[in-house]
């Protein structure tokens, strides 16, 4: 029997468009991702960063760094903390990838159902994102490959700029997706939101 | 009457844009560019509200937001906003405003009897008056003062508008865009730095606005400003507080000047600016002179009259006298003449000066070394009365409708107090202007005591080049500031003309110089005593017209210089800011996030009454078509679990992995119990204590691997749990190799309790042996459940024979179908928060109401728990005497002797008369059926079989219980183990 697919946190959210109809909205997609918490040993730094080039052929990211392989993000988180992230494909997949390529050099937590990406993507993405989040996101302060971590409308947030586009990979609470996401239909309402 | 008082051409308003608005319901007409005060003037509307306390007559005393009297509520209904200063309120078609604070007409007011009263209601007068008898404050007193006093009326509705808030950043943030701040934006923004300009006026150029001949120079800086691409413009944006570390506040009025907001705009942005470096060149305010009668509607700001000459096109009146102690204040009367007004007189206390002799070449009567010792009129002016200064008499009348008067000017420096800066004496302006920055700003113009337009331009470029190098950029080419004589702002020391009559140093608070010296007599002689006793300086203007002559009159009084005595500290807000704006948009269903179970759809379906539990939704119990009430819902529920088997979503709680090869020593020192020695696929029920050894925390954490752990908090205290932990690894035992991973969103989680619940799991869980002896009481293991990976855990909060059911978030509501569908021919319910709660409180289990940051582990009866080997947090304190002693409150159960009459929570337990304890939960029982609860009582132990009073005098009622063992129900945890 195979496994049934997961809902998305999402899946009740209405498609289309949302606030005004201009003609340059805002475009959010709800992916299904899977999203694994890894958390370094005492002491593996070297070993884990030889692991990950090996498994994902990158290096661990810097603070406030995200790097894309050809199929996983890493994604910076805090100190010894990364999320990796990946489009979904089987349940566990990468979870069971990360704890196999790093036994003994890091703690691996699966969070594919706990937390909930809201890619958002558009010119005014940053001035819709102001209204909220209080990063400077600015090109000369942000960027492609950037990613922080900050309260936005009292919801914790993993904010990571994909491309200059610009669009914004918004990474959150599962439970916390829907007041989320509708905060930002909010603040996005000014030029129209397109929820794919 | 159409716009009388309008010039036929000239300022910035444009004459081709008709805009009909009322004021206290009469029609009239103004222009796209006109403040609803200059629309008003043009109609020649002269007088506008009532005093706050005195309900005196009051006219249009300024042009700006230093506005004490021209108070209005505007619009009606929902959006009624009341003390809204015309001043500032842009004009707009349909626009409505009513005058406040009357009882009666505007122009026959009764509580103006207030002002015959006045020797009896001076400053202190409530705190003398309304003192006895005691009693009387609530009842009578405090509404009848609220009634006579305060200013407009609040809609008392929701508003209709919504209101968001931003945040930004910038290199350099320029505070007002005057001369000084417009050149100050051009010249950091001409490096390339990222400029913010925010200007509360809906239009550039603070008086350039006022000088026509400058209008090039404006309008190039303005265009040169809106090309630079890092520049950001912030028109109707008031900077109303400067905070720490560079941090402003400031409310950017998006719509007000509409009839409504559109669709989808806010009617307000509050904005929360970081900035790398501040320009302030917020100007400077007009001060008052003290005079009796300086009130009367038809006196006026001398640079007000000015402004609405010049900028606005509109006469403020006939026939004009001139009262003023510098020579800047001239132009007044030069710029009123050209309007038409008749210059009736100068008054000037001074014997001669520069703009005396050109205002005596150009045809104008000047009393030299005269002052206004009163004004004449009713609701308008009719005359004003002159003597020499310092005689103290009556020399001369002159008849005018208009007043002009200009003491000087108050710089504005109240973000630069507020960032920290202190104030000096300017001797020359007699002024208090910013002394060195604390923080990372510089003021320019005025607002520094740098008076006219091309100093100030200078003073601004400087300021600005200089801001944008210290936030790191290169510098770039010059502003040409414009060439402009400066005229001399430095005035004659006179605050006060003394005389009989009521001379007023703060006119929107009704504070006279007379009640400021009162404030001396009776003690009050701080600059701050004084302004609370008096209510100077408070009010929607805060003193900015008026707040210094009171210091002065003080100063007098003292026998001491100003500079000593002061201002009263400057705090935000710089001006009145609407609570919804503060508010932003987290109102009403937006106040705090709501959030969600991943099984919320499926409770909703099944007609769910939610509990806020926290930020999650949670059911309480589920509403069937056939329960009486909710108590029919909350036993049937509770019952099923009872006799047969029910489903509860427990997602909520808390969930962390603690991994790492020192997992198990990490969780012996932050667990009261051990867990060193728990097996893999086993869970033990943990204690946590605070530092200070009262209780924390309780849950069960199971061991998955030897070096990976399963914790569970309660659903209040998964946060906290989560911060005592990293913290604690991060500041006392960094050394310990471990990892915490919040994993409560990852999970999502359901109990199925009830005799019949092996049977119910069992049709749902593959590759796992149910059985007693396979799967003990504690026992956790993973497998597969309708298909998806799960773990089950064999624990229970009820009492019964109970399993937990967890798995991936996304596959809640397949799992949870799959044990409602199980569970059919068992009769299975799924039962809510209450229902658990029953069943916890017939079990003696404690929760949030017994854990409640005041019990020890001995008081909840869980002494045993504490380890006698090895240290844990809390182990310390809690060996306090004050948290052993014998003599503490201890849990126990207790029950109605009367099964019907209820037992409330809260309850205090007397015993002989005496208050032994409280109630801390309560239900009804379903095995026994009764009321029921456990409560804190002193001596509990030995009291049990005894019968006490639970009494609640909120509810007038004493109800006899009987004292029992927290745990009567399945004593010996024979169901648990079935």
């Amino acid at each position: 029997m195979s496994a049934p697919e997961p809902v998305h946190p999402l899946a009740a959210v209405a498609r289309g468009r949302h606030g005004a109809a201009g003609a340059a909205p805002l475009r959010v997609a709800l992916p299904a991702r899977e999203i694994v918490q890894v958390m370094l040993r005492r002491g593996q730094d070297a070993a884990f960063a030889a692991a990950m080039r090996a498994a994902l052929g990158m290096d661990p990211p810097g603070p406030g760094q995200a790097v894309s392989g050809s199929a996983v993000t890493a994604i910076w988180t805090q100190p010894g903390h990364w999320l990796l992230t990946a489009a979904r494909r089987n349940e566990g997949a990468l979870a069971a990838r990360a704890a196999e390529a790093f036994a003994g050099m890091a703690a691996v937590a699966d969070q594919s159902h706990g937390r909930t990406t809201i890619v958002l993507s558009g010119s005014a993405a940053r001035e819709a994102l102001s209204r909220g989040c209080r990063l400077d996101l600015h090109p000369r302060a942000f960027g492609q490959g950037r990613a922080a971590h900050t309260p936005i409308a009292q919801i914790g947030c993993l904010v990571h700029q994909t491309d200059d586009a610009p669009t914004f990979e918004l990474t959150v609470f599962s439970t916390l997706a829907e007041p989320f996401l509708h905060w930002l239909l909010e603040a996005g309402a000014a030029y129209g939101v397109e929820i794919a | 009457m159409s716009q009388r008082f309008r010039l036929p051409a000239g300022g910035h308003v444009d004459r081709s844009r008709r805009l009909a608005f009322t004021f206290d319901g009469r029609r009239f007409e103004g222009h796209e560019g006109d403040t609803l005060a200059a629309a008003l003037l043009a109609n020649g509307v002269r007088l506008v509200g009532r005093s706050f306390k005195y309900h005196r007559p009051r006219g249009i005393f300024s042009a700006g937001v230093e506005e004490p009297n021209a108070l209005v509520e505007l619009r009606d209904g929902t959006r009624r906003e009341p003390n809204t200063r015309a001043t500032v309120v842009e004009l707009f078609d349909g626009l409505a405003a009513t005058s406040q604070n009357h009882r009666g007409s505007l122009a026959f007011d009764w509580m103006a009897v207030n002002g015959v009263l006045a020797p009896w209601i001076g400053a202190g007068f409530y705190y003398k008056t309304f003192m006895w008898p005691a009693a009387f404050w609530e009842r009578v007193y405090e509404p009848m003062i609220r009634k006579a006093a305060g200013l407009g009326r609040a809609s008392g509705q929701p508003d209709p508008d919504w209101y968001e808030a931003a945040h930004a950043h910038c290199d350099v943030l320029v505070v007002g865009a005057g001369a000084a701040g417009l050149a100050a934006a051009r010249a950091a923004g001409a490096t390339g730095a990222r400029v913010i300009l925010a200007e509360q006026d809906f239009l550039f150029g603070g008086d350039l606005l006022n000088e026509p001949e400058l209008e090039p120079w404006r309008g190039e800086a303005i265009a040169a400003l809106q090309a630079m691409p890092e520049v950001t413009l912030l028109p109707r944006t008031t900077v109303f507080g400067f905070y720490d570390q560079g941090v402003l506040g400031a409310v950017e009025r998006v719509a007000d000047h509409l009839p409504q907001p559109p669709t989808h705009t806010p009617r307000q942005r509050y904005w929360t600016i970081r900035a790398k470096e501040v320009v302030l060149a917020t100007g400077a305010h007009e001060r008052l002179i003290a005079f009796p009668g300086n009130d009367r509607p038809g006196v006026m700001l001398a640079g007000a009259a000015r402004t609405y000459a010049r900028r606005f096109g509109v006469k403020a009146g006939e026939t004009a006298v001139l009262f003023a102690t510098h020579d800047a204040a001239y132009d007044a009367a030069f710029a009123l003449a050209e309007a038409g007004t008749r210059i009736a007189a100068i008054i000037d206390p001074r014997a001669d000066s520069a703009a005396m002799q050109r205002a005596r070449q150009a045809g104008f009567t000047v009393q030299a070394g005269s002052v206004v010792t009163g004004t004449v009129g009713g609701n308008a002016l009719r005359g004003v009365e002159t003597g020499v200064a310092g005689s103290g008499g009556r020399a001369n009348a002159v008849a005018a409708d208009l007043l002009l008067v200009s003491g000087g000017w108050n710089p504005a420096v109240h973000l630069a107090s507020m960032s920290g800066a202190a104030l000096a004496w300017d001797e020359a302006l007699l002024a208090f202007v910013p002394a060195a920055a604390v923080q990372r700003e510089r003021s320019a113009g005025a607002c520094r005591g740098v008076h006219g337009i091309g100093a100030a331009a200078a003073d601004g470029a400087a300021a600005g080049r200089a801001a944008a190098i210290a936030a790191g950029f290169a510098p770039a080419a010059d502003v040409l500031p414009p060439d402009t004589p400066a005229p001399d702002h430095r005035p004659y020391e006179l605050w006060e003309v003394k005389g009989r009559g009521k001379a007023f140093v703060d006119i929107q608070d009704d504070v006279t110089a007379d009640d400021i010296r009162l404030a001396h007599r009776e003690g009050f002689s701080h600059i701050e005593h004084a302004k609370r006793y008096t209510t100077h300086a408070m009010g929607t203007d805060q003193g900015k017209t008026g707040g210094l002559v009171g210091a002065a009159v003080l100063a007098e009084a003292r026998r001491e210089p100003v500079a000593k005595v002061g201002l009263p500290r400057f705090r935000p807000y710089t001006s009145p800011v609407t609570w919804g704006a503060i508010a932003g948009g987290e109102v009403g269903q937006h106040f705090q996030p709501v959030r969600r179970t991943a099984l919320h759809g499926v409770h909703e379906a099944l007609g769910a009454v939610w509990m806020d539990a926290g930020l999650w939704k949670r059911p309480a119990y589920y509403a069937n078509p056939g329960d009486a009430d909710a108590w029919a819902s909350v036993l049937r529920e509770a019952r099923a679990v009872r006799e047969r088997v029910g489903v509860c979503d427990v997602s909520t709680l808390g969930k962390i992995v603690v991994e790492g090869p020192d997992a198990a020593t990490f969780l012996d020192r932050v667990y009261a119990n051990t867990f060193s020695t728990l097996q893999v696929g086993r869970a033990r029920y943990g204690l946590m204590l605070r530092e200070d050894g009262l209780v924390f925390d309780d849950g069960t954490t199971t061991r998955l691997a030897p070096d990976r752990f399963f914790v569970t908090t309660t659903t209040a205290q998964a946060g906290p749990v989560m911060q005592h932990l990293e913290f604690h690894h991060a500041s006392a035992w960094p050394d310990l190799d471990v990892s915490l991973a919040s994993v409560t969103d990852q999970w999502a989680a359901m109990s199925i309790a009830g005799p019949k619940a092996r049977d119910v799991v069992a049709a749902v869980v593959q590759g796992i042996d149910l059985s007693n002896a396979a799967f003990p009481f504690m026992a956790v293991a993973d497998c597969m459940a309708a298909g998806v990976p799960a773990r089950v855990f064999r624990i229970s909060f009820s009492g019964e024979l109970a399993y937990e059911v967890a798995v991936p978030a996304g596959y809640a509501a397949t799992v949870w179908q799959a044990v409602m569908t199980a569970g059919v021919p068992h009769g299975i319910e799924p039962y809510g928060v209450e229902a658990l709660g029953l069943l916890r409180i017939e079990k003696g289990h404690v929760a949030g109401a017994e854990i409640n940051g005041q019990t020890t582990a001995q008081d909840l009866g869980l002494g045993r728990m504490l380890k006698k080997k090895g240290d844990f947090i809390g182990r310390t304190l809690a060996q306090r005497p004050g948290l052993t002693d014998p003599a503490r409150p201890r849990l126990v159960g207790l029950r109605s002797v009367d099964p019907a009459r209820q037992i409330r929570a809260g309850s205090h337990l007397l015993v002989d008369g005496r208050s032994q304890g409280w109630i801390t939960s309560v239900t009804q029982s379903v095995v026994d059926p009764g009321w029921i609860g456990l409560g804190m009582l002193r001596e509990g132990e030995a009291r049990i079989g005894s019968s006490i009073i639970a009494a609640n005098p909120l509810m007038g009622e004493e109800v006899p219980v009987k004292v029992v063992s927290p745990h009567g129900y399945d004593a010996e945890n024979l169901r648990v183990r079935a």
